[in-house]
């Protein structure tokens, strides 16, 4: 009987001692923590219902020394000081108790030493409130994915339920960036937007809300793990998004297939090539294009109305006009330099070429016109004088001293041409910037001389008839090159492609009678038809 | 006829006006948020009467209840002691803000003096909500006992918030009316 009573009361001992060790744990780490961030003389916290306030001071001193009043309400009263060792800190802190603390009301405290004060402190003892941390945290994981409900039960103090703030901090096991919740009240919250198949550690910690009580974050619970739902990748979901995304493939498959040639045209786009315009040219004749043109020559008039009749007419422009009655008093034909003639390009029409047709029979008065001027280039060339700095070419009709030639039209439209490729030595015109004069007609045959362009101001051509002589050509930077044994080349014009080799005869065919038309200004040059 | 109706409205009115009867009965206001939001507002004028010291300073002595709670004799007492303790607390206060008003004040300290004289009046509502005994004057002159003294506006206002927050809050807390439905 007594044996048992021993040990029973060894077992209360026991739990006494650890009570109190737990609650002095507590009641240490809030006096370490507070002695870590206070920067008050006397730190002062309630734990419960009671005000602790404490002071650090040197190892030798004993409690005895010192004396600690408070006072409130007129009334003072004293307080007995003990120490406490920090094995933690290695610190010795004395402290005292209020046994029973008067709240919502101002405490002065008082610490004096011999009877001299060393410290003092006024103070509410509801706003220094420090709580145990909550407990029973638990983290379970939600039925669904990347949630987690935590739950926890607050601090045991009667008068506080309902004025109690917590923060809820998270984070992945094994990272040191946790988020945090703050929550009023309640006791548990549901975590959204976490990984799927992520264990997390949660840690929570309360405060008085401070409206009625005040007082320091608490300690952080000890990490309590929960580990979010794997995600489920729902086979149904799985299967439709498979189908729907084959048969959006097939589509896609089908309508490129269906419009592949549509497609790869306008992706890749043909480099034009002007071998469907001169048929046999490159293939027959090596782009030999002085025996194609004999060989072809009867054959391409009947063509080229055709050809023509589908395609915009190149852009001419017409130099000047030679009036019929006297070279010298060639109306001026002024024309804009290249670059503002843009507009010009909208005349080129088909409705010239009507004019053109009926034109045909003055082709042998230009000719006649022509002879004249070679006969007496120079004051034509110096009246001619530009203003602008295009460079362009003058087709000569070189008749070479030949009489007046009743043949066709197309014959004398070739004549330039011919003449053009049988003198070898004729200068190439490489002025890419107009050297205006400096070339100058003369009466070499197969010549072209440059000329500048001028604009035509009133588009009135003379009411004598097509009296143009000179064909205006493209402009700056371009570098051309009549040689015969060129080849087809392109030359960089600005904005336009030319062939500085198509010199399509059906071109001044009918531009040559042109009445009226305004072809583009000098920006192209004898341009067969462009691709 | 017309007369009839005209003295049947203008009767309404009147009684309307006094109110001679018994109102009937307030939806209990448990909800400490309630007492809370006055709290609040009490903070807010303690925090703007802190700082002014020496211009809100004035000559007499205000008579204060005393706010102190110690958690174990508050327990211990019932609840007619606890509603008799506030409502005259809750009545000298408002005595004493109420002085204030008659005194020329500017005008930020004027609108926190009508802001804690309709709060007062709010929280008696309160209390009349939670069946609270009424205030009943004492008839001995044992009363200042539980008074005390105060000098200066800025405390007049600490003392207001420190009540609110103690011996009002918590008697809202407990009042029995919130927790019949609780063993």
């Amino acid at each position: 009987m007594a044996k048992m009573r021993s040990d029973r009361l060894k077992i209360v001992f026991v739990l006494c001692l650890a009570f109190v060790s737990i609650g002095g744990q507590h009641f240490e780490s809030k006096v370490a923590q507070l002695l870590r961030d206070e920067s008050e003389d006397i730190k002062c916290f309630v734990e419960v219902k009671d005000l602790t306030c404490f002071w650090e001071e040197e190892r030798n001193s004993l409690p005895d020394q010192y004396t600690f009043t408070y006072s409130y309400e007129n009334k003072i009263k004293d307080c007995v000081v003990s120490s406490l060792s920090l094995l933690a800190s290695n610190k010795t802190v004395f402290f005292c108790k209020l046994p029973k603390t008067p709240f919502f009301t101002t405490l002065d405290v008082k610490v004096s030493r011999d009877r001299r004060m060393l410290y003092s402190r006024s103070l509410n003892a509801e706003n220094f409130m420090f709580l145990d941390p909550p407990r029973n945290l638990t983290v379970l994981s939600s039925g669904k994915e990347g949630q987690l409900n935590v739950s926890w039960l607050p601090p045991l103090l009667k008068y506080m339920d309902d004025s109690m703030i917590y923060e809820v901090r998270y984070a992945e096991e094994g990272s040191n960036m946790g988020k945090v919740e703050v929550i009023k009240v309640s006791t548990m919250l549901v975590l959204l937007g976490l990984q799927s198949d992520t264990r997390y550690k949660v840690w929570v910690r309360v405060k008085p809300d401070g409206v009625a009580y005040k007082g320091y974050w608490s300690a952080w619970t000890e990490p309590v793990l929960g580990v979010t739902q794997p995600s489920e990748l729902d086979p149904l979901i799985m299967l439709l998004v498979l189908f729907i995304g084959l048969i959006l493939c097939l589509l896609s498959m089908t309508v490129i297939l269906s419009h592949q040639k549509f497609l790869l045209k306008k992706l890749w786009p043909d480099i034009p090539t002007p071998e469907r315009k001169f048929p046999g040219l490159f293939t027959v004749y090596k782009g030999d294009f002085k025996e194609w043109m004999s060989q072809n020559n009867s054959s391409m008039w009947g063509r080229s109305v055709h050809v023509f009749t589908e395609e915009l007419p190149s852009p001419l422009e017409v130099l000047s006009e030679v009036s019929l009655s006297s070279h010298g008093t060639s109306q001026r034909e002024e024309r804009k330099p290249v670059e503002e003639d843009e507009e010009k390009e909208s005349e080129r029409s088909d409705s010239g070429l009507p004019d053109r047709w009926r034109e045909p029979p003055q082709a042998h008065w230009l000719m006649e016109q022509l002879r004249t001027l070679q006969e007496n280039p120079q004051p034509l060339s110096q009246s001619l004088l530009p203003q602008s700095h295009d460079t362009y070419v003058t087709l000569n009709q070189n008749s070479q001293g030949d009489g007046v030639r009743e043949v066709d039209d197309v014959f004398e439209e070739t004549l330039p041409l011919q003449t053009l490729f049988t003198t070898a030595g004729t200068p190439s015109l490489n002025t890419s910037h107009s050297d205006l004069g400096s070339l100058q007609q003369s009466s070499g045959s197969g010549r072209l001389s440059s000329q500048s362009s001028f604009e035509y101001p009133n588009h009135t051509w003379p009411p004598k008839g097509p009296g143009y002589a000179y064909m205006a050509v493209a402009d700056s930077g371009v570098s051309m090159d009549y040689s015969p044994m060129s080849s087809s080349r392109i030359v960089e014009l600005g904005r336009h492609r030319m062939y500085t080799n198509d010199y399509k005869n059906e071109i001044f065919l009918h531009k040559w009678p042109l009445s009226g038309e305004h072809t583009k200004s000098g920006s192209d040059f004898c341009m067969g038809p462009i691709w | 006829m017309f007369h009839g109706s005209g003295l049947f409205a203008f009767l309404l009115m009147v009684l309307e006006w006094t109110r001679p009867g018994l109102s009937s009965p307030l939806r209990p206001i448990c909800d400490l948020r309630v007492v809370d939001h006055f709290i609040k507002e009490a903070w807010d004028a303690e925090a703007a009467l802190r700082a002014c010291k020496d211009a809100c300073s004035i000559a007499t002595n205000f008579t204060v209840p005393l706010t102190r709670v110690d958690f174990d004799v508050w327990a211990a007492m019932n609840i007619e002691e606890q509603a008799q303790e506030v409502q005259s607390g809750i009545h000298v206060l408002n005595d004493a803000i109420s002085s204030l008003q008659a005194s020329n004040q500017t005008d930020v300290l004027q609108s926190h003096i009508d802001a804690s004289i309709n709060n007062i009046a709010s929280i008696r509502q309160v209390l009349r909500s939670l069946s609270i005994p009424e205030y009943v004057p004492p008839t001995n002159v044992g009363e200042d006992k539980e008074m005390q003294k105060v000098s200066s506006i800025s405390e007049l206002f600490q003392v207001h918030i420190n009540f609110l927050r103690g011996k009002v809050r918590l008697l809202v807390a407990s009042a029995p009316v919130c927790h019949q439905g609780v063993s």
